[in-house]
């Protein structure tokens, strides 16, 4: 799908940690990032989309959230425990 | 009429008549249905492959809004394949930033999990600077590859010296004793992995020694399931029927020689899988519309039943991908477009 | 005139892996008056191949597989001590070297192969896995074989076959044997490019292409 250039890791993550099929892993992801289900895979939506949301993107040069830190944030918009993160926060004290 | 250019199994090419080609696409399904108990592809399914080998440009591309989901085995050591030297982290970032994979996969070069298992403190380092340094979601990967336990490689004795000496029942305690060491060392090495932070377990390969190598792996997923309920399992195939090396093993009932991934499915699911992954052997010496047709009638299959999402396996000599190091991109999208498009795939 | 009913009883035989019940058959038939060669050719050769493609549709399992072929070796005798030693049924189609090349651990296809071969009325000599090309060499000669067979599952490994190709016409011993190479990423262009005699891509069609080689009449 694009990855973290678009909207894949994300899909991707709906697929593996709760085994949603692929149309309704985009329609959740598509609705929790308040994006249209086409805009997915677009490159150029979703780079903005995830500029503004803090989960990453393409940059170049330009400073982005990278790392545990997107992913705490794709957590929270996803709704979602993702595994490394949970360590992260436990291992702060901040979870 | 024009001739239509496409390939062997093999990846050399061919020119073929359009009743050729129609004639090979119908012959796969075929065979696939036959040998699985399954439908053959309906009539448009068929003609819609047949256009793909019509067209004779060099890419086709699925249709815009069926994008699907890629995952990788064996991914840390891809690029270094090429002979180009990098680290693990560095090759997956590549993956991850330059071509859009949508999911890592970390990996031990020796891609099993028994080998796994003694160094496993020492993936850790590398896996918690991918972590640190990726978004994507990671796997941790390696194959049950029940072969490993058998002598002089594992403690067990070898079912392929005992079986062509007639010697059964032995083998076939051989094998039983080999699962109980293969799923101990997939739950040592995927429960580490998980708990140092991974988002999921790639088993791989799973059946490459018959029945006794997807009891492995179904059993493990089984235990994996019940301890970190969360974490996601990928679990791919290694061909298109579980062999039966030993012939007699079940799974809550059901027999597993000789079962397809329609039925492989079911089982990977009730064991905890979250994503299935078919895989649908290469005939080499037959063209790519045969086994295009063949392969996407069995992936169709599994993916009608399935309740999680299923990753065929397209890669080097599997699910209609010609058996050669460099795959041509001609061949490549065919068979990806051909599998998304009828198959209702989840990811490949 | 072999009997409808006389095919398909050796067929469920090998089938079942009974070798009494397929020895039985196959003496009260032939105590019968019926032609012994005839009760090979219709009955127990067709059964032994339903056997190998039953086995290749996943239908049917190795150690079946396995009993089958014993079955079938125990009718073959049973067939042979009837006949004149002038019409003897061959009990063995020819001899077959077979092993996984070296710096390659693989057995499990080359075990089916093995398994399949002996099935169908080869005599086998596996010598297992990661052997050296000049240890190959050395035992085809030694066992006066007709084929060597090798697999390789590696594309690391691959290149052994053709090294065993090249060690066979340094010897001088290329014409003495026939070559046929497998393994996973084994093509037939591969076959073709390295000087090889056939390809194999399965175990059935190991047992196809070592009838061809041997100019064996496939029933």
């Amino acid at each position: 799908m694009g990855g973290v250039r678009t909207a894949g890791d994300l899909v991707a993550r709906m697929q593996l940690n709760r085994g949603m099929r692929i149309d309704a892993a985009k329609k959740y992801v598509a609705e929790s990032l308040g994006v249209a289900v086409s805009d997915l895979n677009d490159p150029i939506v979703m780079g903005e989309v995830r500029d503004d949301k803090n989960i990453f993107w393409i940059s170049e040069g330009q400073t982005t959230v990278d790392g545990i830190a997107a992913k705490y944030n794709i957590s929270k918009l996803l709704d979602l425990d993702i595994n490394c993160v949970n360590r992260f926060l436990k291992n702060t004290g901040l979870g | 009429m024009s001739k239509i250019l496409t390939r062997f199994g093999d990846g050399y090419k061919v020119e073929l008549t359009e009743d050729e080609v129609k004639a090979d696409i119908e012959e796969g399904c075929n065979d696939a249905a036959s040998r699985a108990g399954i439908e053959p592809l309906a009539r448009d399914e068929q003609e819609h492959i047949f256009e793909m080998f019509k067209n004779q440009d060099t890419l086709v591309g699925i249709e815009r809004g069926r994008e699907v989901v890629m995952t990788y085995d064996g991914m840390s050591s891809k690029i270094r394949r090429a002979h180009i030297v990098i680290d693990r982290v560095q090759s997956l970032q590549v993956f991850e930033r330059a071509l859009g994979a949508d999911t890592l996969e970390l990996s031990h070069i020796d891609y099993s999990f028994k080998p796994c298992k003694p160094i496993n403190g020492f993936e850790l380092p590398d896996l918690d600077l991918l972590l640190n340094s990726t978004v994507a979601p990671v796997y941790y990967g390696a194959m049950p590859n029940l072969g490993l336990y058998s002598q002089p490689d594992g403690p067990c004795p070898n079912p392929a010296d005992l079986l062509p000496l007639g010697k059964i029942d032995e083998a076939r305690q051989a094998y039983e004793e080999a699962i109980e060491h293969a799923v101990s060392d997939i739950v040592f090495v995927a429960s580490a992995m998980y708990e140092a932070g991974v988002d999921g377990i790639n088993i791989d390969t799973v059946g490459a020694a018959g029945d006794a190598d997807f009891l492995t792996a179904l059993k493990a997923t089984e235990i994996l399931k019940e301890k970190y309920p969360a974490m996601g399992i990928e679990m791919g195939m290694a061909g298109e029927f579980v062999l039966g090396m030993h012939g007699n093993l079940s799974w809550r009932g059901v027999k597993l020689a000789g079962l397809y991934p329609q039925d492989q499915v079911r089982l990977a699911q009730q064991a905890g899988a979250t994503i299935f992954g078919p895989a649908i052997n290469i005939v080499t010496s037959g063209t790519l519309p045969w086994n295009v047709a063949r392969s996407v009638t069995f992936c169709k299959a599994c993916s009608e039943v399935s309740e999680i999402p299923v990753h065929a396996n397209l890669g080097m000599g599997v699910c209609g991908i010609p058996l050669t190091l460099t795959v041509p991109v001609d061949a490549l999208s065919r068979a990806t477009k051909a599998h998304v498009e009828i198959c209702r795939l989840d990811g490949l | 005139m072999i009997e409808q009913g006389v095919v398909e009883s050796a067929g469920q035989c090998l089938i079942k892996g009974s070798k009494e019940e397929a020895v039985s058959l196959a003496r009260q038939v032939i105590d019968g008056g019926a032609d012994p060669v005839e009760l090979m050719n219709l009955a127990f050769i067709p059964a032994i191949n339903e056997v190998g493609d039953r086995f290749g549709r996943g239908q049917l399992f190795l150690p079946e597989l396995i009993t089958a072929a014993d079955a079938m070796k125990a009718v073959t005798d049973v067939v042979n001590e009837v006949l004149s030693a002038t019409t003897t049924v061959r009990s063995n189609k020819g001899t077959i070297l077979i092993a996984t090349v070296k710096g390659d651990v693989h057995d499990i296809g080359k075990c089916i192969v093995t398994s399949l071969l002996q099935a169908n009325g080869f005599r086998v000599h596996d010598i297992g896995r990661d052997i050296d090309t000049e240890k190959i060499v050395e035992q085809a000669v030694q066992h006066d074989v007709d084929i060597i067979g090798t697999s390789a599952l590696l594309t690391t490994t691959m290149p052994r076959q053709k090294e065993l190709e090249e060690l066979l016409k340094a010897k001088g011993l290329r014409e003495k044997f026939k070559t046929m190479v497998g393994g996973a990423p084994v093509t037939p262009r591969w076959a073709q490019r390295i000087g090889a005699d056939a390809y194999a891509e399965d175990a059935q069609d190991g047992v196809r292409k070592a009838e061809q080689l041997l100019a064996i009449a496939v029933s």
